[in-house]
Protein backbone atom coordinates (compact mmCIF):
# COMPACT_ATOMS: atom_id res chain seq x y z
CA UNK A 1 0.00 0.00 0.00
CA UNK A 2 2.83 2.53 0.93
CA UNK A 3 4.80 1.69 -2.41
CA UNK A 4 1.77 2.32 -4.08
CA UNK A 5 1.00 5.59 -2.53
CA UNK A 6 4.64 6.40 -2.61
CA UNK A 7 4.78 5.45 -6.50
CA UNK A 8 1.80 7.90 -7.12
CA UNK A 9 4.46 10.77 -6.01
CA UNK A 10 5.79 11.47 -9.39
CA UNK A 11 2.96 11.83 -10.89
CA UNK A 12 1.69 14.17 -7.84
CA UNK A 13 5.05 16.27 -8.22
CA UNK A 14 4.45 16.88 -11.97
CA UNK A 15 0.51 17.88 -10.81
CA UNK A 16 1.62 19.88 -8.47
CA UNK A 17 4.47 21.63 -10.95
CA UNK A 18 2.16 22.02 -13.38
CA UNK A 19 -0.95 23.37 -10.63
CA UNK A 20 1.69 26.07 -9.83
CA UNK A 21 2.29 26.67 -12.94
CA UNK A 22 -1.57 27.19 -13.82
CA UNK A 23 -1.98 29.01 -10.51
CA UNK A 24 0.88 31.71 -11.26
CA UNK A 25 -1.02 32.08 -14.53
CA UNK A 26 -4.06 32.34 -12.89
CA UNK A 27 -2.68 34.82 -10.30
CA UNK A 28 -0.13 37.16 -12.73
CA UNK A 29 -1.77 36.94 -15.91
CA UNK A 30 -5.78 36.65 -15.15
CA UNK A 31 -6.36 33.15 -17.46
CA UNK A 32 -6.81 29.46 -16.60
CA UNK A 33 -4.45 28.45 -19.49
CA UNK A 34 -5.90 25.52 -20.16
CA UNK A 35 -2.98 24.18 -23.20
CA UNK A 36 0.04 24.75 -20.03
CA UNK A 37 0.27 20.41 -20.76
CA UNK A 38 -0.69 20.98 -24.86
CA UNK A 39 3.02 23.15 -24.54
CA UNK A 40 5.04 20.95 -22.60
CA UNK A 41 3.92 17.44 -24.65
CA UNK A 42 5.14 19.25 -27.99
CA UNK A 43 7.96 20.42 -26.92
CA UNK A 44 8.68 16.87 -25.59
CA UNK A 45 7.29 15.46 -28.55
CA UNK A 46 9.90 17.51 -30.50
CA UNK A 47 12.49 16.60 -27.89
CA UNK A 48 11.96 12.57 -29.01
CA UNK A 49 12.04 13.46 -32.93
CA UNK A 50 15.24 15.64 -32.51
CA UNK A 51 17.01 12.05 -30.33
CA UNK A 52 15.77 9.55 -32.70
CA UNK A 53 15.96 11.00 -35.65
CA UNK A 54 18.46 13.57 -35.71
CA UNK A 55 21.02 11.61 -33.46
CA UNK A 56 21.11 14.81 -31.21
CA UNK A 57 22.30 13.90 -27.43
CA UNK A 58 19.24 13.18 -25.13
CA UNK A 59 20.35 16.13 -23.10
CA UNK A 60 20.29 18.55 -25.87
CA UNK A 61 17.15 17.36 -27.42
CA UNK A 62 15.88 18.06 -24.35
CA UNK A 63 17.01 21.66 -23.83
CA UNK A 64 15.95 22.43 -26.76
CA UNK A 65 12.11 20.83 -26.90
CA UNK A 66 12.16 22.84 -23.86
CA UNK A 67 12.98 25.78 -24.81
CA UNK A 68 10.27 25.41 -28.17
CA UNK A 69 7.92 24.85 -25.20
CA UNK A 70 8.40 28.25 -23.80
CA UNK A 71 8.28 30.00 -27.10
CA UNK A 72 4.75 28.30 -27.84
CA UNK A 73 3.87 29.42 -24.97
CA UNK A 74 5.29 32.63 -25.27
CA UNK A 75 3.32 33.06 -28.34
CA UNK A 76 0.06 32.33 -26.89
CA UNK A 77 0.88 35.14 -24.39
CA UNK A 78 1.78 36.96 -27.01
CA UNK A 79 -2.04 36.62 -28.91
CA UNK A 80 -3.47 37.37 -25.39
CA UNK A 81 -1.24 40.53 -24.19
CA UNK A 82 -2.01 41.87 -27.93
CA UNK A 83 -5.62 41.29 -28.77
CA UNK A 84 -7.08 39.86 -25.18
CA UNK A 85 -5.53 42.18 -22.98
CA UNK A 86 -8.52 43.96 -21.99
CA UNK A 87 -10.56 40.86 -22.01
CA UNK A 88 -12.17 39.27 -18.92
CA UNK A 89 -10.62 35.84 -17.46
CA UNK A 90 -13.42 33.78 -18.77
CA UNK A 91 -12.49 35.09 -22.25
CA UNK A 92 -8.39 34.86 -22.71
CA UNK A 93 -9.05 31.42 -20.68
CA UNK A 94 -11.78 30.06 -23.24
CA UNK A 95 -9.14 31.10 -25.84
CA UNK A 96 -6.13 29.19 -24.74
CA UNK A 97 -8.38 25.70 -25.68
CA UNK A 98 -7.54 26.65 -29.18
CA UNK A 99 -4.01 26.10 -29.11
CA UNK A 100 -4.82 23.05 -27.07
CA UNK A 101 -6.52 21.33 -29.61
CA UNK A 102 -4.23 22.59 -32.52
CA UNK A 103 -0.77 20.69 -30.95
CA UNK A 104 -3.06 18.03 -29.92
CA UNK A 105 -3.69 18.07 -34.07
CA UNK A 106 -0.20 18.89 -34.61
CA UNK A 107 1.28 15.96 -32.63
CA UNK A 108 -0.57 13.68 -34.47
CA UNK A 109 -0.04 14.99 -37.97
CA UNK A 110 3.55 15.30 -37.18
CA UNK A 111 4.33 12.34 -34.68
CA UNK A 112 1.26 10.11 -34.95
CA UNK A 113 -1.07 9.04 -32.21
CA UNK A 114 1.23 6.74 -30.81
CA UNK A 115 3.10 6.66 -27.62
CA UNK A 116 6.66 8.12 -27.86
CA UNK A 117 9.30 6.50 -27.27
CA UNK A 118 10.71 8.90 -24.38
CA UNK A 119 14.17 8.08 -23.01
CA UNK A 120 14.57 8.77 -19.34
CA UNK A 121 16.98 11.79 -18.66
CA UNK A 122 16.75 10.78 -15.05
CA UNK A 123 15.97 6.86 -13.89
CA UNK A 124 16.97 4.57 -11.00
CA UNK A 125 16.32 4.61 -7.05
CA UNK A 126 17.14 7.78 -5.02
CA UNK A 127 16.73 6.13 -1.69
CA UNK A 128 14.76 3.68 0.30
CA UNK A 129 12.25 4.84 3.00
CA UNK A 130 11.00 2.30 5.17
CA UNK A 131 11.41 -0.55 2.91
CA UNK A 132 9.85 1.14 0.10
CA UNK A 133 12.24 2.57 -2.62
CA UNK A 134 11.78 6.33 -3.51
CA UNK A 135 12.84 6.81 -7.61
CA UNK A 136 14.91 9.77 -8.59
CA UNK A 137 12.51 10.82 -11.42
CA UNK A 138 9.42 11.39 -7.80
CA UNK A 139 12.66 13.08 -5.90
CA UNK A 140 13.07 15.43 -8.71
CA UNK A 141 9.44 16.29 -9.73
CA UNK A 142 8.67 16.92 -6.15
CA UNK A 143 11.28 19.07 -5.03
CA UNK A 144 10.97 21.11 -8.66
CA UNK A 145 7.27 21.36 -7.34
CA UNK A 146 8.54 22.80 -4.01
CA UNK A 147 11.27 24.72 -5.41
CA UNK A 148 9.24 26.63 -8.13
CA UNK A 149 6.71 27.58 -5.39
CA UNK A 150 9.07 28.90 -2.69
CA UNK A 151 11.10 30.51 -5.58
CA UNK A 152 8.31 32.21 -6.91
CA UNK A 153 6.74 33.25 -3.51
CA UNK A 154 10.11 35.36 -3.24
CA UNK A 155 10.17 36.78 -6.56
CA UNK A 156 6.58 38.26 -5.80
CA UNK A 157 7.15 39.36 -2.40
CA UNK A 158 10.94 40.23 -2.13
CA UNK A 159 11.98 41.93 -5.54
CA UNK A 160 10.60 45.13 -7.58
CA UNK A 161 9.33 42.93 -10.47
CA UNK A 162 7.09 40.96 -8.39
CA UNK A 163 5.33 43.90 -7.23
CA UNK A 164 5.46 45.46 -10.67
CA UNK A 165 3.92 41.57 -11.52
CA UNK A 166 1.45 41.76 -8.30
CA UNK A 167 0.11 45.63 -9.73
CA UNK A 168 -0.41 44.11 -12.95
CA UNK A 169 -2.44 41.36 -12.18
CA UNK A 170 -4.57 43.80 -9.60
CA UNK A 171 -5.34 46.84 -12.02
CA UNK A 172 -3.51 46.12 -15.58
CA UNK A 173 -4.89 49.25 -16.70
CA UNK A 174 -3.39 51.20 -13.76
CA UNK A 175 -0.36 49.95 -13.41
CA UNK A 176 0.10 50.76 -17.39
CA UNK A 177 -0.58 54.10 -16.28
CA UNK A 178 2.83 54.39 -14.09
CA UNK A 179 4.35 53.34 -16.70
CA UNK A 180 4.71 49.67 -16.15
CA UNK A 181 4.88 47.46 -19.21
CA UNK A 182 2.65 44.99 -19.17
CA UNK A 183 2.93 43.05 -22.76
CA UNK A 184 7.03 41.94 -22.07
CA UNK A 185 5.98 40.90 -18.35
CA UNK A 186 2.76 39.36 -19.42
CA UNK A 187 4.74 37.50 -22.24
CA UNK A 188 7.46 36.44 -19.97
CA UNK A 189 4.97 34.80 -17.06
CA UNK A 190 4.00 32.97 -20.32
CA UNK A 191 7.18 31.73 -21.12
CA UNK A 192 8.55 30.87 -17.68
CA UNK A 193 5.52 28.85 -17.25
CA UNK A 194 5.94 26.92 -20.39
CA UNK A 195 9.44 26.40 -19.36
CA UNK A 196 8.80 25.05 -16.07
CA UNK A 197 6.15 22.78 -17.47
CA UNK A 198 7.90 21.39 -20.14
CA UNK A 199 10.90 20.19 -17.95
CA UNK A 200 8.39 18.44 -15.45
CA UNK A 201 6.52 16.56 -18.48
CA UNK A 202 10.06 15.63 -20.40
CA UNK A 203 11.38 14.29 -16.70
CA UNK A 204 8.08 12.31 -16.38
CA UNK A 205 6.66 11.55 -19.28
CA UNK A 206 9.09 8.22 -20.11
CA UNK A 207 7.32 6.52 -16.57
CA UNK A 208 3.73 7.76 -17.64
CA UNK A 209 1.12 7.33 -20.38
CA UNK A 210 2.78 9.50 -22.97
CA UNK A 211 0.69 9.69 -25.69
CA UNK A 212 -0.24 13.32 -26.72
CA UNK A 213 -4.01 13.31 -25.45
CA UNK A 214 -2.45 11.36 -21.94
CA UNK A 215 0.06 13.95 -21.53
CA UNK A 216 -2.14 17.37 -23.07
CA UNK A 217 -4.75 16.01 -20.67
CA UNK A 218 -2.41 16.56 -17.30
CA UNK A 219 -4.32 19.48 -17.26
CA UNK A 220 -7.15 18.28 -16.02
CA UNK A 221 -5.51 16.67 -12.37
CA UNK A 222 -3.03 19.97 -12.37
CA UNK A 223 -6.42 22.49 -12.63
CA UNK A 224 -7.80 19.88 -9.83
CA UNK A 225 -4.51 20.63 -7.64
CA UNK A 226 -4.73 24.30 -8.21
CA UNK A 227 -8.18 24.68 -7.17
CA UNK A 228 -7.20 23.34 -3.79
CA UNK A 229 -5.84 26.55 -3.91
CA UNK A 230 -8.56 28.62 -5.64
CA UNK A 231 -5.86 28.72 -8.39
CA UNK A 232 -3.99 32.21 -6.03
CA UNK A 233 -1.65 29.82 -3.23
CA UNK A 234 1.07 28.29 -4.45
CA UNK A 235 1.26 25.94 -0.69
CA UNK A 236 -2.08 24.39 -1.54
CA UNK A 237 -1.84 23.90 -5.04
CA UNK A 238 1.57 21.82 -4.77
CA UNK A 239 -0.50 19.96 -1.81
CA UNK A 240 -3.34 19.29 -4.05
CA UNK A 241 -1.04 18.09 -6.72
CA UNK A 242 0.98 15.70 -4.14
CA UNK A 243 -2.26 14.34 -2.30
CA UNK A 244 -3.84 13.47 -5.84
CA UNK A 245 -0.90 11.63 -7.08
CA UNK A 246 -0.69 9.54 -3.76
CA UNK A 247 -4.30 9.17 -3.96
CA UNK A 248 -4.34 7.87 -6.96
CA UNK A 249 -1.34 5.64 -6.71
CA UNK A 250 -3.14 4.06 -3.71
CA UNK A 251 -6.43 3.50 -5.74
CA UNK A 252 -4.43 2.01 -8.47
CA UNK A 253 -3.19 -0.64 -5.65
CA UNK A 254 -6.87 -1.14 -4.56
CA UNK A 255 -8.55 -3.87 -7.51
CA UNK A 256 -12.20 -3.16 -6.24
CA UNK A 257 -12.30 0.60 -6.54
CA UNK A 258 -9.27 0.83 -9.22
CA UNK A 259 -11.66 1.48 -11.39
CA UNK A 260 -12.12 5.34 -10.51
CA UNK A 261 -8.47 6.43 -10.76
CA UNK A 262 -9.16 7.90 -13.91
CA UNK A 263 -12.23 9.94 -12.31
CA UNK A 264 -9.88 10.79 -9.25
CA UNK A 265 -9.54 14.55 -10.44
CA UNK A 266 -12.98 14.96 -11.59
CA UNK A 267 -13.89 13.50 -8.43
CA UNK A 268 -11.45 15.54 -6.39
CA UNK A 269 -12.95 18.55 -8.22
CA UNK A 270 -16.56 18.18 -7.56
CA UNK A 271 -16.11 17.50 -3.58
CA UNK A 272 -13.52 20.66 -3.35
CA UNK A 273 -16.08 22.79 -5.07
CA UNK A 274 -19.18 21.15 -3.01
CA UNK A 275 -17.21 21.44 0.06
CA UNK A 276 -16.01 25.43 -1.14
CA UNK A 277 -19.52 26.48 -2.47
CA UNK A 278 -21.45 24.99 0.80
CA UNK A 279 -22.22 28.12 2.45
CA UNK A 280 -23.35 29.79 -0.54
CA UNK A 281 -27.06 30.77 -1.35
CA UNK A 282 -28.29 29.68 -4.73
CA UNK A 283 -29.10 33.17 -5.71
CA UNK A 284 -26.68 34.94 -4.48
CA UNK A 285 -23.75 32.27 -5.94
CA UNK A 286 -25.06 33.11 -9.30
CA UNK B 1 8.75 75.01 -20.50
CA UNK B 2 7.26 71.74 -20.92
CA UNK B 3 3.79 72.37 -22.46
CA UNK B 4 1.10 69.61 -23.30
CA UNK B 5 -1.18 70.52 -26.34
CA UNK B 6 -4.55 69.22 -27.08
CA UNK B 7 -5.61 70.29 -30.45
CA UNK B 8 -8.97 69.59 -31.36
CA UNK B 9 -8.99 66.31 -29.66
CA UNK B 10 -12.29 64.25 -30.02
CA UNK B 11 -12.67 60.91 -27.84
CA UNK B 12 -15.22 58.29 -29.27
CA UNK B 13 -16.35 55.55 -27.55
CA UNK B 14 -19.10 52.76 -29.23
CA UNK B 15 -21.50 54.62 -31.37
CA UNK B 16 -19.87 58.23 -32.04
CA UNK B 17 -17.93 61.38 -30.10
CA UNK B 18 -18.22 61.24 -26.70
CA UNK B 19 -16.46 64.61 -26.49
CA UNK B 20 -15.10 67.05 -29.70
CA UNK B 21 -13.28 69.60 -30.51
CA UNK B 22 -11.09 70.22 -27.62
CA UNK B 23 -7.97 72.36 -27.59
CA UNK B 24 -6.13 73.88 -24.99
CA UNK B 25 -2.44 73.96 -23.71
CA UNK B 26 -1.57 72.66 -20.42
CA UNK B 27 1.38 74.44 -18.68
CA UNK B 28 4.02 73.18 -16.12
CA UNK B 29 3.57 74.94 -13.08
CA UNK B 30 -0.27 75.19 -13.63
CA UNK B 31 -3.53 73.87 -12.39
CA UNK B 32 -6.60 73.88 -14.79
CA UNK B 33 -9.72 72.81 -13.83
CA UNK B 34 -11.75 70.74 -16.08
CA UNK B 35 -15.64 71.03 -15.02
CA UNK B 36 -19.10 69.94 -16.16
CA UNK B 37 -21.86 67.91 -15.92
CA UNK B 38 -21.80 64.19 -15.60
CA UNK B 39 -21.44 62.31 -18.89
CA UNK B 40 -20.00 65.43 -20.48
CA UNK B 41 -16.87 63.50 -21.56
CA UNK B 42 -14.49 64.95 -19.11
CA UNK B 43 -13.26 61.36 -17.90
CA UNK B 44 -13.08 60.24 -21.76
CA UNK B 45 -10.81 63.11 -22.68
CA UNK B 46 -8.83 62.20 -19.71
CA UNK B 47 -8.46 58.70 -20.68
CA UNK B 48 -7.69 60.14 -24.32
CA UNK B 49 -4.68 61.92 -23.38
CA UNK B 50 -2.96 59.78 -21.06
CA UNK B 51 -3.61 56.72 -23.73
CA UNK B 52 -6.60 54.55 -22.04
CA UNK B 53 -8.87 55.86 -25.01
CA UNK B 54 -7.50 55.89 -28.28
CA UNK B 55 -8.54 59.96 -29.81
CA UNK B 56 -10.79 59.73 -32.82
CA UNK B 57 -9.67 63.25 -34.02
CA UNK B 58 -7.31 65.87 -33.49
CA UNK B 59 -3.59 65.85 -31.85
CA UNK B 60 -1.59 65.72 -28.91
CA UNK B 61 1.85 67.33 -28.55
CA UNK B 62 3.99 67.22 -26.26
CA UNK B 63 6.98 69.49 -26.67
CA UNK B 64 5.54 70.17 -29.83
CA UNK B 65 5.95 66.20 -30.72
CA UNK B 66 2.73 64.05 -31.39
CA UNK B 67 2.30 61.77 -28.82
CA UNK B 68 -1.48 60.57 -29.35
CA UNK B 69 -0.22 57.15 -31.44
CA UNK B 70 1.98 56.53 -28.30
CA UNK B 71 0.95 53.45 -25.93
CA UNK B 72 -0.47 54.50 -22.60
CA UNK B 73 2.94 52.95 -21.05
CA UNK B 74 4.93 55.17 -23.40
CA UNK B 75 3.31 58.13 -22.64
CA UNK B 76 3.53 57.54 -18.81
CA UNK B 77 6.96 57.39 -19.40
CA UNK B 78 7.21 60.88 -21.03
CA UNK B 79 6.17 61.77 -17.43
CA UNK B 80 1.85 61.95 -18.10
CA UNK B 81 0.38 60.33 -14.96
CA UNK B 82 -3.24 59.33 -15.22
CA UNK B 83 -4.84 59.23 -11.44
CA UNK B 84 -8.22 57.44 -12.45
CA UNK B 85 -11.60 58.00 -10.61
CA UNK B 86 -12.34 56.23 -7.55
CA UNK B 87 -9.35 54.95 -5.44
CA UNK B 88 -6.62 53.49 -7.99
CA UNK B 89 -4.47 51.63 -5.35
CA UNK B 90 -3.43 48.06 -6.03
CA UNK B 91 -5.05 46.04 -3.06
CA UNK B 92 -2.85 43.59 -1.92
CA UNK B 93 0.53 45.91 -1.99
CA UNK B 94 1.45 47.72 0.96
CA UNK B 95 1.88 51.41 0.43
CA UNK B 96 5.74 50.85 0.69
CA UNK B 97 5.07 48.87 -2.32
CA UNK B 98 2.54 51.11 -3.95
CA UNK B 99 4.96 53.52 -3.77
CA UNK B 100 7.85 52.17 -4.70
CA UNK B 101 6.20 51.03 -7.99
CA UNK B 102 7.09 54.50 -9.47
CA UNK B 103 9.81 55.75 -6.91
CA UNK B 104 12.89 55.16 -8.35
CA UNK B 105 15.11 55.31 -4.57
CA UNK B 106 14.06 54.86 -0.92
CA UNK B 107 14.79 58.26 -1.27
CA UNK B 108 11.68 59.31 -3.22
CA UNK B 109 9.45 57.00 -1.06
CA UNK B 110 10.46 59.16 1.60
CA UNK B 111 10.05 62.74 0.09
CA UNK B 112 6.55 60.68 -1.39
CA UNK B 113 5.41 59.86 2.79
CA UNK B 114 7.04 62.95 3.74
CA UNK B 115 3.80 65.22 2.19
CA UNK B 116 1.58 62.66 3.79
CA UNK B 117 3.16 61.80 7.44
CA UNK B 118 -0.28 59.66 7.97
CA UNK B 119 0.78 57.09 5.72
CA UNK B 120 3.98 56.34 7.29
CA UNK B 121 2.66 53.87 10.64
CA UNK B 122 0.72 51.98 7.97
CA UNK B 123 3.61 51.88 5.71
CA UNK B 124 3.83 47.84 5.69
CA UNK B 125 -0.28 47.86 5.75
CA UNK B 126 -1.90 46.03 2.51
CA UNK B 127 -3.15 49.39 0.86
CA UNK B 128 -7.04 47.23 0.95
CA UNK B 129 -7.36 47.87 4.78
CA UNK B 130 -6.55 51.27 4.60
CA UNK B 131 -8.99 53.87 4.99
CA UNK B 132 -10.25 55.82 1.72
CA UNK B 133 -8.46 59.05 2.29
CA UNK B 134 -5.76 57.07 3.21
CA UNK B 135 -6.17 54.76 0.47
CA UNK B 136 -6.22 58.54 -2.31
CA UNK B 137 -3.38 60.06 -0.46
CA UNK B 138 -1.50 56.65 -1.64
CA UNK B 139 -2.80 57.46 -5.22
CA UNK B 140 -1.39 61.06 -4.69
CA UNK B 141 1.47 60.14 -3.02
CA UNK B 142 2.55 57.33 -5.60
CA UNK B 143 1.98 59.90 -8.43
CA UNK B 144 4.06 62.53 -6.69
CA UNK B 145 6.68 59.51 -6.38
CA UNK B 146 6.33 59.33 -10.28
CA UNK B 147 8.02 63.09 -10.73
CA UNK B 148 5.40 63.57 -13.61
CA UNK B 149 5.34 66.35 -15.56
CA UNK B 150 1.80 66.58 -16.34
CA UNK B 151 -0.56 64.84 -13.87
CA UNK B 152 -4.21 64.19 -14.79
CA UNK B 153 -6.42 63.85 -11.86
CA UNK B 154 -9.96 62.14 -12.27
CA UNK B 155 -12.54 63.30 -9.40
CA UNK B 156 -10.11 62.83 -6.63
CA UNK B 157 -13.13 63.62 -4.33
CA UNK B 158 -14.91 60.64 -5.73
CA UNK B 159 -16.62 58.70 -2.38
CA UNK B 160 -14.30 61.07 0.45
CA UNK B 161 -16.13 62.82 3.13
CA UNK B 162 -15.62 66.62 2.38
CA UNK B 163 -12.96 67.06 5.39
CA UNK B 164 -10.72 64.48 3.47
CA UNK B 165 -10.45 66.37 0.51
CA UNK B 166 -9.89 69.35 2.09
CA UNK B 167 -7.14 67.72 3.11
CA UNK B 168 -5.99 66.57 -0.28
CA UNK B 169 -6.62 69.45 -2.13
CA UNK B 170 -3.70 71.58 -0.84
CA UNK B 171 -1.65 68.80 -1.64
CA UNK B 172 -2.46 69.41 -5.62
CA UNK B 173 -1.44 73.58 -5.38
CA UNK B 174 2.03 72.07 -4.08
CA UNK B 175 2.41 69.90 -6.30
CA UNK B 176 1.85 72.52 -9.00
CA UNK B 177 4.26 74.85 -7.60
CA UNK B 178 6.88 72.14 -7.61
CA UNK B 179 6.69 72.67 -11.88
CA UNK B 180 3.93 69.80 -12.58
CA UNK B 181 1.02 70.82 -15.14
CA UNK B 182 -2.20 69.67 -13.76
CA UNK B 183 -5.48 68.97 -15.31
CA UNK B 184 -7.97 68.64 -12.55
CA UNK B 185 -11.56 66.92 -13.14
CA UNK B 186 -13.65 67.68 -10.23
CA UNK B 187 -17.40 67.50 -9.02
CA UNK B 188 -16.68 70.42 -6.57
CA UNK B 189 -16.39 72.69 -9.25
CA UNK B 190 -16.01 76.22 -6.79
CA UNK B 191 -12.94 74.06 -5.34
CA UNK B 192 -11.47 73.14 -8.08
CA UNK B 193 -11.89 77.01 -9.21
CA UNK B 194 -10.28 78.33 -6.50
CA UNK B 195 -7.61 75.96 -7.15
CA UNK B 196 -6.99 76.69 -10.92
CA UNK B 197 -5.60 79.35 -12.96
CA UNK B 198 -7.59 78.30 -16.20
CA UNK B 199 -10.43 76.72 -16.44
CA UNK B 200 -12.37 74.63 -19.35
CA UNK B 201 -16.30 73.78 -19.15
CA UNK B 202 -17.50 71.07 -20.87
CA UNK B 203 -21.26 70.30 -21.78
CA UNK B 204 -22.67 67.45 -24.21
CA UNK B 205 -19.12 66.70 -25.21
CA UNK B 206 -18.47 70.21 -26.28
CA UNK B 207 -16.31 72.93 -23.94
CA UNK B 208 -18.87 75.76 -23.38
CA UNK B 209 -16.48 78.00 -21.52
CA UNK B 210 -12.31 78.36 -21.95
CA UNK B 211 -10.50 80.81 -20.07
CA UNK B 212 -9.51 81.98 -16.62
CA UNK B 213 -10.95 80.52 -13.50
CA UNK B 214 -11.35 83.62 -11.86
CA UNK B 215 -13.80 84.66 -14.77
CA UNK B 216 -15.93 81.80 -13.55
CA UNK B 217 -15.51 81.62 -9.96
CA UNK B 218 -16.42 85.73 -10.10
CA UNK B 219 -19.76 85.38 -12.18
CA UNK B 220 -21.60 82.87 -11.17
CA UNK B 221 -23.90 83.31 -13.90
CA UNK B 222 -21.79 82.76 -16.35
CA UNK B 223 -20.86 79.29 -14.85
CA UNK B 224 -24.31 78.39 -15.02
CA UNK B 225 -24.69 79.05 -18.43
CA UNK B 226 -21.25 77.03 -19.17
CA UNK B 227 -22.69 74.14 -17.42
CA UNK B 228 -26.22 74.27 -19.44
CA UNK B 229 -23.83 74.72 -22.73
CA UNK B 230 -24.42 78.26 -23.34
CA UNK B 231 -21.74 80.20 -22.80
CA UNK B 232 -19.21 81.22 -25.76
CA UNK B 233 -16.16 78.92 -26.03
Amino acid sequence: MLQGALAGLAAGGLYAVLAVCLTLMSRLVRVVNFSQAATGMFGGFVAVWLVTETGLPIWLGSVLGVLLAGVLSGVIGWIAATWLSEADTTTRSAMTVGPLLLLISLSFILFGNKPQPFASIISGPAFTLGGVVISQVTLVTVSLAIVVAVAVRILLTRTAIGTRLRALSERPTTAELLGIPSKPLSIAVWVVTGVISAIAIVVVAPTQSNDAISLAMLIVPAAAAALLGGFKRLDLAVVGGLVLGVLSGLVAQIDEVALIRNFLPFLFIVVLLLWTQRKEVWDAAR
Amino acid sequence: MSALIIDDVAVSRGAGPVIQGVSFTLEQGRVTALVGPNGAGKTSLLDGISGVAPISAGTIRLDGTPIERLSRVARAKQGIVHIEQGRAVFPSLTVRENLSLTARTPAEVDAALARFPELEKRIDAPTALLSGGEQQMVVLARAFAARPRFLLIDEMSLGLAPVVFMRLLPIVSEIAEQGVGVLLVEQFTHLALGLASEALVVASGQVSFQGPAATLREDASLLHRAYLGGAPA
